[in-house]
């Protein structure tokens, strides 16, 4: 099934965060407030170490930050994601979407857009932003192939596990880790084959960015 | 009467970590009104479920009424009925 009933976020993303939730009813924002303040005291969240975070302090459109579950390719990985609160809320689910790139059968690999049923169809208004986190690290964990979001790597889950566990991993290394740059990821890339580490800096500058590019300098 | 175990199979339940004295729609307690009302009173009644969940009126019929609900309690997803 390639079910894409969450709809791109473009458009919610930019009227909601121009607007500043000044089209938001009282009870939404309400409700927002509460969860945020929950889930700063929350020993849950804590203890897995999730956490919520506003944007524009507006209670319309949040942050949050998932590390990537131990065990799997996106283990050492910070994740985050935009949570766009609709008008009607709790009574429509939020808009999630990564915004760390992540390479995920579950997730668009393009646009970031996640396939959770409980996004969707199977929202519940006593449902939190707390158990939307909590239920993507789970999706992390275990995803869901049959429910693509993104087909080629669904494919690629079914058909080839040590493909997608590396290229889950490079992903993470190269998008997911905090104050790691892409830079320094292909760096080590370089000298993984053997070179020292100024003359893969100015083969990588050389070729502006380009691994392979950089990999004929660094033979030639 | 003797009774012997031949096995047996533990079943967890996955429970929504909510207070039995606020409202799982609005999060606000009980004693006080929705979000949607200014003062607690007959205004703003409280409604329990079939299922025995108890929520602010004016909350679970906005639910009910949502393309979302799909007719289900918003905490335990059986058939809500008042
Ligand atoms: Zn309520
Ligand atoms: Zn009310
Ligand atoms: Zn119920």
């Amino acid at each position: 099934m390639f079910r894409r009933k969450q709809a791109p976020t473009s458009a919610a993303v930019s009227s909601s965060s121009s607007s500043g939730g000044v089209n938001h009813p009282a009870q939404a924002i309400a409700r927002v407030k509460k969860e945020y303040v929950e889930c700063q005291s929350d020993e849950g969240m804590k203890s897995c170490n999730i956490k919520l975070s506003l944007v524009e302090d507006s209670f319309v459109k949040l942050r949050g930050e998932i590390p990537g579950p131990l065990g799997t390719p996106f283990e050492g990985g910070v994740f985050q994601l935009l949570i766009d609160i609709p008008q009607n809320y709790p009574f429509n689910p939020p808009i999630v979407k990564f915004e760390t790139k992540v390479w995920h059968p579950n997730v668009s690999s393009q646009t970031g857009v996640i396939c959770l049923d409980i996004l969707k169809d199977q929202w519940a208004a006593a449902m939190t932003l707390r158990t939307v986190m909590l239920s993507i690290q789970a999706l992390m964990s275990t995803p869901e192939p049959d429910d693509p979001q993104d087909a080629v790597v669904a494919n690629q889950y079914r058909s080839n596990r040590e493909e997608y566990n590396r290229t889950a991993k490079y992903w993470t290394d190269v998008y997911a880790r905090p104050g790691v740059s892409e830079d320094d990821v292909k760096i080590k890339q370089l000298m993984d084959m053997g070179f020292d580490e100024a003359k893969c800096k100015t083969a990588l500058a050389k070729a502006k960015g380009n691994v392979e590019q950089a990999i004929e300098h660094l033979f030639a | 009467m003797k009774v012997r175990v031949k096995n047996w199979s533990a079943v967890a339940v996955w429970r929504w970590k909510v207070d039995d004295d606020t409202c799982g729609i609005c999060r606000m307690a009980f004693d006080g009104c929705c979000t949607d009302c200014r003062l607690p009173g007959d205004e703003c009644p409280l409604v329990w479920g079939q299922c025995k969940h108890c929520f602010h009126m004016h909350c679970i019929l906005k639910w009910v009424h949502s393309p979302n609900a799909n007719q289900l309690c918003p905490m335990c997803r059986q058939e809500w009925k008042f």
